[in-house]
């Protein structure tokens, strides 16, 4: 990604951006360019930060110093109504007592769309998230998903510069949410809008994004690509969030090596030796948890390799990919 | 087996059912003696003349066409329309800045604004009628430090019966309203600035449409409960005409023991109630087209 961007202006700056809350939380000297078309997902466990990051963006917060813009011009000091982007909340924040046609025709009124073409523009994007038909429902008629499809719609019909999400489907059930994210990432391709997305959940992480900022207790650990951050873990925050990792200890330092990068074998000549404690067959592979030592490693297996081999069993396990923490960045 | 099963089931609901009516009975039977009846022996009461047989529209000719009662009345819904409309607008307004204020001074106010409620009525009147009357304490004070004379004039006048109903009941509106204005989750304000939304318009267009039941019941509940006044009218009114019907009922009943005037006053006062209570019930039962699931 960095080496296409360099010459694209970015769509969305923050600059050197601090934001403390009275009781001293808060993200200090953020420094975040996001490009044009991009999807980028600020991830972290709650408290990281993230949120605040978004809100300071969308101008539900004030921030304290340094600066974000959009195309080049200063927001910092606008009131959200004034900015050009569009939040879509957590929690499916429809007006209750507009029908969804009023919904979405809010914006566009305060906007003084006239009436024909705004009319055709919410019967688009009604097509287009799959609500044709609603108009004259209430939200509280609305499943779940249906309000957040109607929410995402509302924004994105103010034609935002940037679109906001915060975790807008992590209160959805688990299949509805990976529907949800499969249509979020044709949207974003079809309208190529800047997209900063909030989640906790680095499954959906990344599944939709283009990069990903990994935060701990306000601070970005990581900035990446999904297989960049997978891959390459730069710091043992990372290796541990995203995705699953089994830690050894070693003199020097911490060896992280991913479940799916071990194999087992008989004989004695992997890298590590134990004995297997349980078999769990997880749909097309397994789960081993193997003894070895005082450690308990974890190895995601095919389930055609899983044949012959039985609880109690001794195993060799062998690794083709591995991380490593020297000691003084381990906290 | 299914018929033990279904005759099981049949035996615990009316088991059930025999509890709830139990429970309820002790209530509903001290309602029946101690509402229902003497609203009805009333009603029936004003109907009649003392001495006289049979019913008669007497009584309530006289305060209809009597000028100094029918004077009573229009005083009576003068003073409670004008205290219901000022006290929500004034707590509209108080609730309004203790929910979307976070400052000091508003959690202050916050915690304050409640105390009047946990004085008792009296109490609270004397209070005030020592601090507003003309040789009260707003008066020494403005002698003692400016020098000035000057005279509330809250005492035995209209001005001053509003002042002491609306510190009785802004706090109490306050608190219904803040109720329901705790309600409204601030992602639903926050998302109506994000598409363009000014603080007014946010006002107009979300807050007001999501409060204004609860609006409206507080105020006919502050209707309801001043109609029926009478400790702050007769301690600030005195005997001053024309006078509220609380006061016109304790004359009628204490005073002349007029039994038939008095039931046919408790009437009267009783249907400028239930205009009110028509409204609490229409704005409560009506279930607008948002709220069906």
């Amino acid at each position: 990604m960095a080496e296409i961007t360099t010459n694209i202006k970015p769509k969305l700056r923050i600059i050197d951006m601090t934001k403390r809350y009275k009781n001293g939380d808060g993200v200090e000297h953020i420094n975040l360019d996001v490009y044009p078309g991009e999807l980028v997902t600020m991830l972290g466990p709650s408290g990281c930060g993230k949120t605040t990051i978004l809100r300071t963006i969308g101008g539900f917060l004030d921030i304290d110093d340094g600066d974000i813009t959009i195309d080049g011009q200063s927001i910092a000091l606008l009131s959200p109504e004034k900015r050009p982007t569009a939040m879509v909340f957590q929690s499916y924040n429809l007006w209750p007592h507009m029908s969804i046609y009023e919904n979405l025709a809010f914006g566009m009124k305060l906007r003084k769309v006239p009436k024909e073409q705004m009319n055709q523009q919410i019967l688009e994007m009604l097509k287009m998230v799959g609500m044709i038909g609603s108009e004259k429902k209430f939200p509280s008629q609305l499943s779940g998903g249906q309000q957040q499809r109607i929410a995402i719609a509302r924004s994105l019909l103010l034609k935002p510069e940037v679109l906001l999400l915060d975790e807008p489907f992590s209160a959805l059930d688990a299949k509805i949410r990976v529907q949800m994210r499969e249509e979020l990432i044709r949207i974003q391709q079809e309208l190529g809008i800047t997209v900063v997305f909030v989640t906790h959940d680095q499954e959906e992480a990344m599944a939709i994004s283009h990069r990903i900022v990994v935060m701990n207790k306000g601070v970005f650990e990581q900035v990446g690509t999904p297989i960049e951050i997978y891959d390459h873990p730069v710091t043992r925050f990372v290796a541990d969030f995203i995705g699953e990792m089994n830690f050894m200890e070693t003199p020097d330092g911490i060896r992280a090596v991913r479940p799916e990068s071990l194999s087992l074998s008989r004989g004695s000549q992997g890298d590590l030796h134990g004995h297997i404690r349980t078999i769990m067959v997880l749909g097309h592979y397994a789960e081993v948890n193997v003894q070895c030592g005082d450690a308990v490693i974890k190895c995601n297996v095919q389930r055609d390799q899983m044949a012959g081999w039985a609880v109690g069993d001794e195993v060799s396990l062998s690794y083709t990919k591995e991380q490593f923490f020297a000691t003084e960045t381990v906290e | 087996m299914s018929d033990i099963l279904q005759n099981h089931a049949k035996r615990k609901k009316r088991n059930q059912l025999l509890s709830a009516y139990a429970l309820v009975l002790p209530a509903f039977i001290v309602v029946l003696l101690i509402v229902a009846y003497p609203i009805v022996n009333s009603v029936i009461r004003s109907f009649t003349v003392r001495g006289q047989e049979g019913f008669t529209l007497a009584n309530y000719v006289y305060f209809f066409t009597e000028p100094r009662e029918l004077a009573n009345i229009l005083y009576t819904l003068f003073v409670v329309v004008v205290t219901s409309v000022l006290s929500t607008v004034f707590a509209y307004a108080l609730a309004l800045y203790l929910r979307f204020v976070k400052s000091r001074v508003s959690l202050l106010i916050g915690r304050l604004y409640l105390i009047p409620r946990f004085i008792p009525g009296m109490v609270a009147i004397y209070a005030v009628i020592v601090t507003i009357r003309d040789t009260g304490v707003i008066s020494r004070l403005a002698l003692l430090l400016f020098g000035v004379e000057f005279q509330p004039a809250l005492m035995f006048n209209t001005a001053g019966l509003l002042t002491m109903n609306l510190w009785f009941n802004i706090p109490f509106s306050a608190m219904l309203i803040s109720a329901a204005l705790a309600g409204i989750p601030d992602s639903m304000i926050e998302s109506a600035r994000d598409v363009g939304a000014g603080r007014l318009c946010v006002f107009r267009t979300m807050i007001v449409p999501m409060s204004i039941k609860d609006v409206m019941v507080a105020a006919t509940f502050v209707f309801m409960g001043n109609v029926g006044g009478f400790t702050t009218p007769y301690l600030i009114m005195g005997s001053v005409q024309p006078k509220m019907l609380g006061i016109s009922l304790f004359d009628q009943f204490a005073k002349y023991a007029d039994m038939e005037r008095a039931a046919a006053v408790s009437v009267i006062m009783f249907l400028i109630c239930s205009v009110s209570a028509v409204v609490y019930i229409y704005s409560n039962l009506k279930e607008r087209a948002w709220e069906k699931q």
